[in-house]
């Protein structure tokens, strides 16, 4: 937190050591200058970032609104939610009744499972390869690195979810629909995930390996015990991407897992109504439910994950 | 962040050369072990990548369906001109264009209004991250209950919301053809500034502090600051999110396929909603093929653009 | 380019959480989900997922698609099954109506992992019979249950055949009804002596009785859904075209052709577009719209399915009644479809069938719960019986389950499917007096001819 701040440029601290006006003509930009700055030019820093903070609360309220709705929602009766956004409102007898229902009788407990398991496997596989893989066209020359290189950009081209049908037909052959395999395979090859790495291991200088090399370490080694310790934070920045993502991924569960007892929180939201019906505050709950994990997740890791958004971003 | 520094003046990078010797016994370890490394990303990337890219390709001259074995009866070029002549197609296209439209503008310019000002408000950073980014990293089937609850006709919040505007008797969002590509719009907003915003904050954090205390000293006002520093500066990284929008726009289906189901009737179905349509509920994966070649082509132009513009500005940036 | 990911100090200290520290608490996690799965029976759902194995052995395994108040009715239903002696372990799932349910039971057949039975409309049960997604069912097979063909509906049984082979049990049917607020109509004379509606015949006595409720009313004499919805003009436009002599189906040759009749259709488009016109009914209203006019006394009269009966009990103090939509044209008919049994491909042991079967002739029994939600039962012990013939209103209208006029079969036609919503949005247009009859159908038409001229997937 106080690394970002110091790199923050603020011309809240400009305005404070700006020069006054009427020294303008003679006042250079080097010398620092920690006169008392003259009201005007304070006030209009001031009154920028008075609006600066209005408009920017104004905002995030508005945006804080829809969530807090769909809790305040989920705690309310199902027979207020009924009828209507004003009920809702007036009505304050809070309670968790909706949330028992769901994690008593409900599937949610099978689609946190397969939500879990699909996520972690993915993220651990595609994690691990997308780095050897990189490590491979960091440091490693052989015949056809380029043709690889070359591939691997024209995959960042394509769009995954243009590729459903195949996919679809392929684990049909393979015999894996309705299975977690069907939504972990598809989604290891993270291309983006390489070209994050692979720029993070360029940047690692080889004194390590060389030496490494002289003892007579193999490949394998300088890439368990060096390269990836020295990775950890990218790790980490990607593990968390490639877990947000494959656990909202919804496109591809939804086709190839057809059980309820198997589908994945997404698709579980998604497609069965099941008990819920005109259960308004029931099926609000399970939409607080459904996005509890990330949100936790997102507390724990906040700067990882922002990180790694920004980063693999700026790669796609 | 001092090791940082002492590695990298003390050693200068290594950049691995281009060319490679096969036969000598090193590289031809070093060979082995290249492919070694790369064979389980390289046999998923080919698996579901490649494979699928070309299976697509071939069953969209084949009549293939998904109840039947097999490639299916050839078709030539049947099912790229049944696409091509459907009103669906084309309106399926209008509605992925019209999304575009509707949803980069605010997630472009709102982001960078919140990110710009997100940074001047160095303490509450964190609330404010929160309030935007959150929303991001929640599934779209939980977005998509919570908006469509809000845009329940006639008692949803957003029926309040009109109201208190004056309309009496406002139109059911996501029932009424010609509003309820705004209602995912919306929805999608919400949803997804968080992202941009991070960018554009990630952007901001790069301009060094003394341009603007230049900027100052000339006596600019804060408006003045951003309308000449901070927006030309932040040049590539707008370019970069206006067009990982526009991408991301053509490949919608979530929060289409959870609200409206591509209805009002058709009103609102997207080309991925209509690829997915035709080969899932009307089995015929030949046609929809075509339809995702088709769709994938026009991806394939918009990124290329990107890059052309990309390159184009890395090149007057470096001439600057 | 502008990298965040290098720089916060990669090679200072280390970071706080490293990966394998991330993994390591994930695989714990991961285990003590998995333990307390398996305390409450996720287990199965990890094994299967991981390792393919039988996810519900012993049970069985019910699809349906029923949402609202048919899905209350429903769930009652299952739990008396649930309930009663030698009951299997029941796994239900419902799915949003429509499209998404029926990509979902095609998509688990087509992957191996069907469930053990499911619902689905008769004319979409066609298509999935042709595809080769369902099981046979033979007359042994009934007989497991002590069923048998006599005991249905033959309309609905015979429509359902295949190929000359049966593919679904019927449970019910769920023509185009009309209903009728008893008030309004008392007004306006349109109500015998017993408090019930006098037989309207012809066009003339259609429009007669429109005006004279419309005296009543101050706005509207009739009211069907218009815009929307898709299903609904499609329902009323060919309620009235299958009651001309002389119609032909709208599809032919399995959908290959086009095969309505040109005149009879421009007619009756004509007429029902005069209707709305003339302002005896309304040019413009949604579903909820449509019903809520005869709910406010608005409109005497309701078109639309019979399970809307439910919606209309549940309005306070409402008093209305239901019949058959009146034979405005030459015979009987009413545009319906049918909620089938069916049981999807797969390798069935001998128990399993017997324990699927057992469900089916179970929930067929509780038929009278299940018409209280307004179908029509098509298990005839039921149907027949003196219990169900004083269900009132349901009794008054029970008889048009037999001239239930199903949408023609063609692999892009059906409940929900590409054919209804094309040619019942160009309906909704012509109602709305927004297109003529021409150019409605000319649309339609040309639309239609996509669809026909591309080979069937089946």
């Amino acid at each position: 937190m106080t690394e970002r701040t110091a790199e923050t440029p603020t011309t809240e601290q400009g305005a404070d050591s700006r020069p006054p006006r009427r020294a303008r003509n003679g006042v250079s930009a080097a010398a620092p200058a920690r006169h008392v700055p003259e009201n005007g030019a304070r006030a209009s820093g001031r009154s920028f970032t008075i609006v600066a903070w209005t408009v920017l609360i104004i905002f995030a309220v508005l945006w804080l609104i829809p969530s807090l709705w769909a809790i305040k929602t989920s705690l309310t009766d199902n027979g207020v939610s009924a009828v209507g956004a004003g009920a809702i409102l007036k009505d304050w007898n809070l309670t968790f009744a909706s949330y028992y229902t769901l994690l008593s009788a409900g599937n949610i407990w099978n689609w946190y499972l397969a939500s879990f398991v699909t996520a972690s496997l993915t993220t651990i596989f595609a994690v691990l390869f997308s780095a050897m893989a990189a490590y491979a066209l960091s440091r490693l020359r052989f015949r056809g690195r380029n043709v690889i290189f070359l591939l691997f950009i024209g995959g960042i081209l394509v769009p995954p979810q243009v590729l459903i049908v195949p996919i679809f037909q392929m684990l049909n052959i393979g015999g894996l629909l309705n299975t977690y395999w069907a939504v972990i395979l598809p989604q290891i090859p993270t291309v983006i995930s390489v070209f994050v790495f692979k720029q993070f291991f360029d940047g690692i200088p080889r004194d390590f390996e060389e030496s490494a090399r002289i003892d007579g370490a193999g490949y394998w080694r300088s890439f368990r015990s060096i390269i990836m310790p020295l990775s950890r934070p990218v790790m980490a920045a990607m593990a968390i991407v490639t877990f947000v993502g494959t656990w909202n991924n919804l496109i591809l569960p939804l086709f190839v897992l057809s059980n309820p007892k198997l589908m994945t929180i997404p698709v579980g939201l998604a497609t069965v109504q099941g008990s819920y019906g005109q259960r308004l505050s029931d099926i609000q709950a399970s939409s607080i439910l459904g996005a509890l994990p990330l949100v936790i997740l997102f507390l724990i890791f906040q700067r990882r994950i922002v990180e790694g958004f920004a980063g693999s971003g700026l790669k796609g | 962040m001092t090791a940082t520094a002492e590695f990298q003046s003390a050693t200068p990078v290594a950049r691995p050369t281009r060319d490679d010797e096969a036969g000598s016994p090193r590289t031809k370890g070093m060979s082995r072990a290249g492919w070694l490394f790369l064979a389980p990303f390289g046999i998923f990337y080919v698996l579901f990548l490649i494979w699928p890219v070309i299976y697509m390709v071939i069953t969209s001259f084949f009549n293939t369906t998904m109840i039947k074995n097999g490639f299916g009866g050839f078709a030539g070029f049947a099912n790229y001109q049944e696409m091509l002549t459907k009103p669906e197609f084309w309106s399926a296209m209008w509605h992925t264009i019209q999304f575009t439209i509707y949803t980069t503008p605010p997630l472009v310019i709102l982001a960078f209004v919140f990110a710009v000002l997100a940074n001047r408000a160095q303490h509450g950073q964190w609330f404010f991250r929160l309030a935007f980014f959150v929303p991001f990293i929640l599934p779209s089937a939980a977005i998509a209950l919570i908006w469509t609850f809000i845009f329940t006709p006639g008692t949803g919040l957003w029926n309040s919301f009109q109201s208190l505007l004056g309309d009496d008797a406002p139109l059911p969002v996501l029932g009424t053809p010609s509003i309820a590509m705004v209602g995912i719009a919306i929805t999608t907003v919400w949803w997804t500034i968080g992202f941009n915003f991070v960018l554009y904050l990630a952007g901001l954090q790069d301009i060094p502090r003394e341009l603007y205390e230049a900027a100052a000293v000339d006596g600019a006002s804060p408006w003045q600051q951003i309308r000449s520093i901070t927006i030309p500066l932040l040049n590539r990284t707008t370019t970069l999110v206006i067009l990982l929008q526009i991408v991301a726009s053509m490949k919608i289906f979530d929060q289409v396929y959870l609200m409206t189901a591509g209805g009002p009737g058709i009103s609102t179905q997207v080309l991925l909603g209509l690829v997915t349509t035709t080969a899932f509920t009307d089995y015929r994966v030949g046609a929809a093929s075509a339809a995702s070649v088709l769709l994938f082509i026009v991806i394939l132009l918009i990124t290329l653009v990107r890059q052309l513009i990309v390159r184009a500005q890395e090149r007057r940036e470096a001439t600057r | 380019m502008v990298s965040r990911d290098r720089g916060s100090g990669p090679f200072s200290a280390p970071a706080r959480l490293s990966r394998r520290g991330l993994i390591r608490g994930g695989l714990g996690l991961a285990a003590g989900i998995g333990l307390a799965g398996g305390l409450s029976g996720c287990g199965s759902a990890l094994s299967a997922g991981i390792a393919r194995t039988q996810l519900a052995p012993g049970t069985v395994t019910y699809w349906n698609l029923f949402g609202g108040g048919d899905g209350v009715r429903m769930v009652d239903m299952q739990h008396a099954y649930e309930k009663s002696p030698g009951a299997s372990p029941l796994q239900a799932a419902t799915f949003s109506w429509g499209n998404p349910y029926y990509t979902k039971v095609s998509l688990a057949t087509v992957g191996g992992a069907p469930p053990d039975v499911s619902i689905a409309h008769l004319t979409r049960m066609k298509n999935l019979a042709t595809a080769g997604l369902l099981t046979e069912i033979t007359d042994d097979m009934l007989n497991l249950v002590g069923l048998s063909q006599q005991d249905f509906n033959q309309t609905a049984w015979d429509e359902a055949k295949v190929d000359g082979k049966t593919y679904a049990i019927p449970l019910d049917t769920h023509p185009f009804v009309m209903f009728y607020n008893k008030d309004v109509c008392q007004k306006a004379g349109l109500l015998d002596g017993s408090g019930n509606l006098k037989p309207i015949h012809g066009k003339d006595g259609w429009e007669s009785a429109l005006k004279a409720a419309k005296k009543v009313t101050g706005a509207y004499g009739a009211s069907v859904c218009s815009v929307g919805d898709t299903s609904t003009p499609w329902r009323w436009f060919q309620t009235l075209y299958s009651q001309r002599e002389g119609n032909t189906p709208w599809l032919g040759d399995g959908g290959r052709k086009l095969t309505y009749n040109k005149d009879l259709t421009l007619d009756t488009l004509a007429w029902i577009q005069s209707l709305t016109k003339s302002g005896l009914m309304p040019p413009t209203t949604d579903y909820a719209g449509a019903q809520t006019l005869m709910f406010t006394g608005k409109s005497a009269f309701y078109l639309e399915g019979e399970w809307e009966i439910s919606t209309a009990e549940a309005v306070p103090g409402f008093k209305f009644g239901m019949v058959p939509v009146p034979t405005i044209y030459d015979k009987p008919a009413a545009q319906a479809d049918s909620h089938m049994f069916v049981l999807p491909r797969m390798d069935r042991s001998a128990d399993q069938l017997k324990r699927t079967m057992g469900f089916v002739k179970f929930l067929l029994s509780q038929s009278m719960t299940w018409a209280k939600g307004g179908h029509v039962p098509a298990y005839l012990p039921i149907k027949d019986s003196e219990e169900y013939k004083k269900l009132l209103p349901q009794a008054d209208y029970a008889s048009a389950a037999n001239y239930a006029v199903y949408d023609a079969p063609a692999w892009y036609s059906g409940s929900g499917s590409n054919f209804e919503n094309i040619v019942g949005a160009q309906i909704g247009l012509v109602l709305q007096g927004i297109a003529s009859p021409e150019a409605a159908l000319a649309s339609a038409r040309q639309q239609l001819e996509i669809y026909a001229r591309t080979e069937s997937p089946l």
